[in-house]
Order: C-alpha cells, then sequence, then structure tokens
C-alpha cells in the first residue's frame, strides 16, 4: 500500500506544472497512510426533518454475494434487509427520518419473478402511505431490468403529489466499487426535497432524475444505463444540491384518471416484436387465448411487418385493441391518415412495455379505439 | 432551380449590396399574400446559413467566401405553405454572420414590442447557427412576453442541395403560432427538435443534428401530425426575467477565457486592462495570481466549464476565491448572463443568486 502511495505521489508530483499560486500549492497534502475519517456527525434531533419511506421491492441493491468481485450473479448471499441500509448509511439520518417497508417478492422467487399482483400491491400500499400526513416522501428500490416499467404503472396509479423515487443499482450492495450506496444517499435527498413534489413519480441513478414516463434501461451493466432517451432527465442530484430545470406536462399521478385506483387483475395485452418478415401466427394465438389488446413494437416510423398486419386485422375485427410503438427507442410513432383508416393508435415515444401498462389501464375504462388513443395523446 | 439562376445573376449582386445596408429596415408586410384570422407571427431575420448563397449547390460548407445572401423576404416566399397555418410578417433586423450586441438589444426590445401588442401569437428569429445558442439565451433573458419566440437558422445554405432550412423554418413558425408553446421561454428549433435556449448547444461543424441540450435533452418536438411539448421550465426567463433592456443600447465588457494545461494569468490581465468587467473561466482558467488580482480592481469572475455537461458545484472553495459558479452553463451563455447581471450589480452574492435561477 505504502509502495502505491509513493509512486503516486511522484506521478502527480510530475503532473503538476510549477504554479506560482500559493493557493494551488497550499491545496496538495499529501498523506503517506490513509488518514482517518472521523464518523459521521449525525443530528440529536432529527425531529424537523422531513420523513421519508424507503420501501423495498428489492433488486441488485438488495442483493450480495460472497464475493465482492461477483457483479453478475449474486443471487447467493444473504439479501440485505432494509434496516440493513440504515445500518450501513448512517448519513441518511441527518436527511430525513427514514423508516423502512418491505414489499419485496417472497424469498426464493427465481429472477425476473415480479408479479403484476407485486406490482399492484405496492401501489396500493403507496396509496395508503401517501395519505397519512406525517410521510413527506418515498424511496422504492427495484431491480433494474423492469425498474422504469414499474415505476411507471405507479405514475399512473398513485394518487399523490408527494416525491416518488425509483432506485436501485447496476452492482450487488456486496459488490466492489458498488453504486447502491451513493444511488441510494441520493434518491432519499431527492425524496425528502420538496422540490420534488408534483412531477410525478421519479426514478434517480447515477446523479440523474428522469420521469417515470420518459426513462428506459439502456445498458446491461454500465452505471450509466438509465436515460430518457428522446428527453433527458429533468434535474440532478448533485453533490452540492438536488436541481430540477424542468417538469413534465403529461399527465401523471393527481391528474392521472387512475390516480388511486385498485385494480385486482387487469385486461391481458401482450407485446409482439416486429422484424423482417415477423409471423402472424403469434398475434393469432394471443387472440384466440383471449387478450383485449395488443402492441405492437414495430420497425422505423412504426411498422408491423410481414404477416403481422393480416394477424393485426383480424384481430381488431375480434376487437382487440393495437397499439404500436417503434423498436428504434427514439422518436415518435405519429398519428398518420393510414393509421387512424385503420383503426390503430400511434404509441407516440412510449416503449411497448409502457404501452402495455398504459392500453391495461385504458382498457379498464373503455374499448373504444379513438378513446384510447387520447390516453397515449395525454399521458 | 429557378432561384438558383435568379440568384447567381444580377439579382444577386444587389441582394447582395442591400442585404449589407438593412440593417434595422423597418417592418416588410407580405401585403396580400399574409393571411388575416391565422395566429400572428412576425420573422425577423438577421442573415446566417440559411440566408447563405453559395457558389454552386453542392457547396455546403465553402459558401462564405463571396459573402453572399439573399433576402429574408426570400426565404419565406420560398415556404407559401406557411400561409395556412399562420398570418405573417417579416421584420428584416440584420444581415449579418453572427449578431453584435447593438443587434441583440435592437432584436430583443422589436420582439417585445411585436409579442407585447395583444393580437400577436409568437415570433421567429433567423440566425447562423454559429453563435446561435448565445442570441437565443440573450434573447430568453431579456424579451418580456411568454409568448413563443423561436429562433431558427439551417446547417446548408439556401441554394445547397438538401438543404434544412425551408422544413426548419416551417416548423418555427408553426411552433409560434402555437398557443401551446406559451411560457417556454425563447427556443431554438432545427431538425424538427424544440430546445430550451437555456440548455442546448452547437455540438457539431457540419451535421443538421448538431443542436442538442447535453444535460437535459429537448423539450418537444415539431413532428408531422404535432408539435408535441413535454416539458415546462423551471428557472426564470423572458416574462419573468428581471433584465430590462429597453432603454439600454449597450452591455458591460466580459470576456471569456479557457482553461488548459499551465494556462498563465495573461490573457485575464489583457482582458482586464481592455476594459473587461466580467470574466468568465472556462475551466480553471487562470493562474498566477490573476483572479486575486483582478477581484481587487473589482472584476467579477465566472466559473464555468470545458466539459461541455455537468453542473460547476457551489463550494467553500469557489465561495472563498470571490468566483461565481455557472451552474451547467456554458461559457458563451455564462457571458449573456454576466453581462446582464453586471448591468444590476458588482455584488457577488447577488450575481450568484441570479446564476442559480436563470
Amino acid at each position: 500500500m505504502k509502495i502505491t502511495l509513493i509512486i503516486s505521489f511522484l506521478a502527480v508530483a510530475s503532473l503538476v506544472p510549477a504554479q506560482e499560486t500559493p493557493a494551488a500549492t497550499k491545496a496538495l497534502k499529501i498523506s503517506a497512510e490513509i488518514p482517518k475519517q472521523p464518523m459521521p456527525q449525525i443530528l440529536k434531533d432529527n425531529s424537523k426533518l422531513p420523513h421519508v419511506v424507503l420501501m423495498s421491492m428489492g433488486g441488485t441493491i438488495a442483493a450480495r454475494a460472497a464475493d465482492r468481485m461477483n457483479l453478475t450473479e449474486y443471487g447467493s448471499g444473504p439479501r440485505v434487509e432494509p434496516q440493513d441500509w440504515l445500518d450501513e448509511l448512517p448519513e441518511l439520518a441527518n436527511i430525513a427520518r427514514v423508516t423502512t417497508d418491505d414489499m419485496r417478492s417472497p424469498k426464493g422467487r427465481h429472477d425476473g419473478g415480479e408479479t403484476a399482483e407485486d406490482m399492484r400491491n405496492v401501489a396500493k400500499r403507496l396509496n395508503e402511505l401517501a395519505k397519512d400526513p406525517g410521510i413527506d416522501g418515498f424511496v422504492v428500490t427495484h431491480g433494474t431490468n423492469t425498474m422504469a416499467e414499474v415505476a411507471y404503472y405507479m405514475t399512473l396509479t398513485v394518487n399523490t403529489d408527494k416525491p416518488i423515487v425509483f432506485v436501485g443499482s447496476q452492482r450487488p450492495w456486496s459488490g466492489i466499487s458498488g453504486d447502491g450506496p451513493i444511488n441510494l444517499y441520493n434518491a432519499v435527498r431527492v425524496a425528502a426535497s420538496p422540490l420534488a413534489r408534483g412531477k410525478g413519480v421519479l426514478q434517480c441513478m447515477n446523479y440523474d432524475i428522469h420521469t417515470a414516463r420518459d426513462v428506459t434501461k439502456t445498458n446491461a451493466y454500465r452505471v450509466q444505463t438509465f436515460k430518457s432517451i428522446d428527453l433527458g432527465p429533468i434535474g440532478f442530484a448533485d453533490p452540492d444540491k438536488v436541481v430540477f430545470y424542468t417538469e413534465p406536462r403529461r399527465k401523471h399521478t393527481t391528474q392521472s384518471a387512475f390516480a388511486g385506483m385498485d385494480f385486482e387483475t387487469l385486461p391481458p395485452v401482450e407485446v409482439f416484436y416486429a422484424y423482417s418478415d415477423a409471423p402472424g401466427y403469434l398475434i393469432d394465438a394471443a387472440v384466440e387465448h383471449g387478450v383485449k389488446g395488443i402492441v405492437v413494437d414495430g420497425t422505423g416510423a412504426g411498422n408491423p411487418t410481414g404477416s403481422e398486419n393480416e394477424a393485426l386485422t383480424k384481430a381488431q375485427a375480434k376487437g382487440v385493441i393495437v397499439v404500436i410503438t417503434t423498436r428504434t427507442r427514439g422518436g415518435r410513432v405519429q398519428e398518420t391518415k393510414r393509421r387512424l383508416d385503420r383503426g390503430i393508435i400511434n404509441g407516440d415515444n412510449l416503449p411497448p412495455e409502457k404501452a402495455r401498462l398504459l392500453l391495461q389501464l385504458a382498457l379498464t375504462k373503455t374499448s373504444n379505439w379513438k378513446e384510447i388513443k387520447k390516453y397515449f395523446d395525454e399521458y | 432551380m429557378t432561384y438558383f439562376k435568379i440568384c447567381n445573376s444580377k439579382i444577386l449582386a444587389t441582394f447582395t449590396l442591400l442585404a449589407a445596408v438593412i440593417v434595422g429596415r423597418p417592418s416588410v408586410s407580405m401585403g396580400a399574400e399574409s393571411t388575416p384570422g391565422l395566429p400572428k407571427v412576425k420573422v425577423f431575420t438577421t442573415g446566417g446559413t440559411i440566408q447563405g448563397a453559395g457558389p454552386a449547390r453542392n457547396e455546403v460548407a465553402n459558401y462564405r467566401g463571396d459573402g453572399s445572401m439573399v433576402t429574408g423576404k426570400m426565404i419565406l416566399d420560398d415556404i407559401p405553405e406557411v400561409k395556412k397555418i399562420a398570418d405573417v410578417s417579416l421584420e428584416e433586423t440584420a444581415a449579418v454572420a453572427s449578431a453584435n450586441t447593438k443587434i441583440l438589444i435592437e432584436l430583443a426590445n422589436h420582439i417585445s414590442e411585436w409579442l407585447q401588442r395583444p393580437d400577436t401569437s409568437g415570433a421567429v428569429v433567423t440566425h447562423g447557427t454559429a453563435t446561435m445558442e448565445e442570441t437565443a439565451y440573450f434573447l430568453n433573458l431579456t424579451v418580456r412576453s411568454d409568448k413563443p419566440v423561436v429562433v431558427v437558422g439551417a446547417m446548408r445554405p439556401f441554394m445547397a442541395i438538401s438543404r434544412d432550412g425551408p422544413l426548419n423554418l416551417y416548423n418555427a413558425i408553426r411552433v409560434a403560432a402555437d398557443p401551446e408553446a406559451r411560457d417556454l421561454g425563447v427556443m431554438v428549433l432545427l431538425n424538427d427538435e424544440i430546445h430550451a435556449s437555456r440548455d442546448v448547444t452547437k455540438t457539431n461543424t457540419v451535421r443538421v443534428s448538431t443542436f442538442v441540450s447535453r444535460d437535459l435533452g429537448p423539450l418537444g418536438f415539431a413532428d408531422s401530425d404535432r408539435i408535441v411539448l413535454y416539458r415546462k421550465l423551471l428557472y426564470r426567463h423572458t416574462h419573468k426575467s428581471e433584465f430590462d433592456v429597453s432603454k439600454m443600447t449597450d452591455l458591460p465588457k466580459v470576456d471569456i477565457v479557457y482553461g488548459y494545461q499551465e494556462g498563465g494569468r495573461a490573457a485575464v490581465d489583457a482582458f482586464i486592462a481592455d476594459g473587461a468587467k466580467g470574466i468568465v473561466l472556462v475551466d480553471g482558467g487562470a493562474g498566477g495570481g490573476a483572479i486575486e488580482d483582478g477581484r481587487k480592481k473589482g472584476v467579477v469572475f465566472v466559473q464555468s466549464d470545458r466539459k461541455g455537461s455537468g453542473r460547476v458545484m457551489e463550494g467553500p472553495r469557489s465561495a472563498a476565491r470571490g468566483v461565481v459558479t455557472a451552474d451547467n452553463l456554458n461559457g458563451q451563455k455564462a457571458r449573456d448572463l454576466l453581462r446582464l447581471a453586471l448591468s444590476k450589480t458588482t455584488d457577488i452574492k447577488e450575481i450568484q443568486r441570479i446564476f442559480d435561477e436563470y
């Protein structure tokens, strides 16, 4: 360790140009040993701080492996209990009065085992807790893979203007250079900020604050995976402050037609991918199976391919609603005369997994495609 | 092809001559061609590539050699389709590659006057792309109206193949005529994307996709089916701005110093000797005690950054040096804001407040 420090000292010393500025030379104090950092000072009285509920839906941020170099298959270690986060990040107590709420799927369920029922239960729980005047904001941890669509479901169904911030990590809680702690710390800062109110459900990792509607996971492993591809973030949880520059115009939370609603089941809607000469028989099978809606993730400007088109026309004749998104993941599927003539809904710039949830919710209100199209224009 | 022939004849020479002298030329109505009853939009032209007339239609880079420009009227006449969406009038404010302070102030005041008329809907400014972002941000700080103002340009000159100007101008007029686009400050529109002037920057020398809001992304899109807007702004601009240039003819001098390894104090000293009241440091900037000495003379320093993305953090170090942090404004926009701030105060705390709010 000491040798490394000496080498890095030499490297730094040779890079720093000869400066006459006294301030610049004064600032460089190089320690030959790892300096002792004092334990974080924690406020004695935090009764005036905002109350943030830290809700666990699990995820990589709640996962441990036996080996800290294991960044990919970390199901083996003991799960991180919600209280463990508070114990390992005592600094949170200086930002908010954080209490925990455990909404994880049952232990031992396989990866991606979260069910639609789990998601609806969390919406129900958030709706209940949001009514409590003693609570100021929420942080919800979640696995990153389906975080964006679950957050979007919450922004459509939870009736509150209190901040709800989804957070996760790309590396497990036990991983080397884990991004979990700083992401969690920043998410609590955002949830505790009055600036974050009324902006719908938010997502915050890697300092960026995104809207639930616009954010999507864009990379399998990198810590900068979450992007709002078309629109960008609305603010940042930067080291000096939480800052917002814009807020969404599309309907969410308190303005949503589904706000505060609890659904025991949702109408079945399935997603089909378009590719060169994609077959229609998968769509036929889904219709046979009783789907009420179909989302086709079309090519380019939003086109089903191959025999998908014939299958869609047959499905529509049976009353199935069709929404088109684009697999390009950037840009809107536009309203065109051709789509209007065919009674096909343009999915704007929602990815198919979010278009599916909006279509499921819209189908609880109406099966009129023109009415449903309005939801896609406004949400 | 008709334009090509006309513009390469003597008429182009006349236009060029006119273009050089039309600064401050009064409004030109499109007369019988305008469409009463539709939203009233005025187009203020200032020159730039959108009015550039190159020597050949495949010449998309070296078209400034002879300085030829077509008139503002010609670029509007080129898109008669706008008559279906707006009642368009024209003011040829300038014909330059890049605006100066006099043009900026005049432009801001003319736009304010136009938009303060109760019967008007919006304004469009055509501008060269190189300094478009700073003109747009200046207008964002000084135009006194919540009606849409859209700054637009082109990457390819007026007569080039695959020129982007006509569609950009058409879309800019659509946005300016759209009441949904109110309270978004001054916007920049090229390549179908609607950007906030505060956040947009030019990122490429020749591509049509050059304008990007690196940190925050666009506000919406001018797509074929509709103008779609996804964001509201939370910072101060236009009708919420404290800056009033209606009585001004000039602004305090502010210069920009770029930071690099072993950057010395010469540039800062020279700018101050030349009368600079403020200096924007783009990443580090000046060594050798230049900042300390400048502060003693009352010069205000603002710390921006050369990375092009991310905020300059506020912290004890910048506060102790008496340096204002620029948030995520780039150097040229921090200069716009500092000039206006210095027209009101030289108090560091007050100027930091201004940088936190705009």
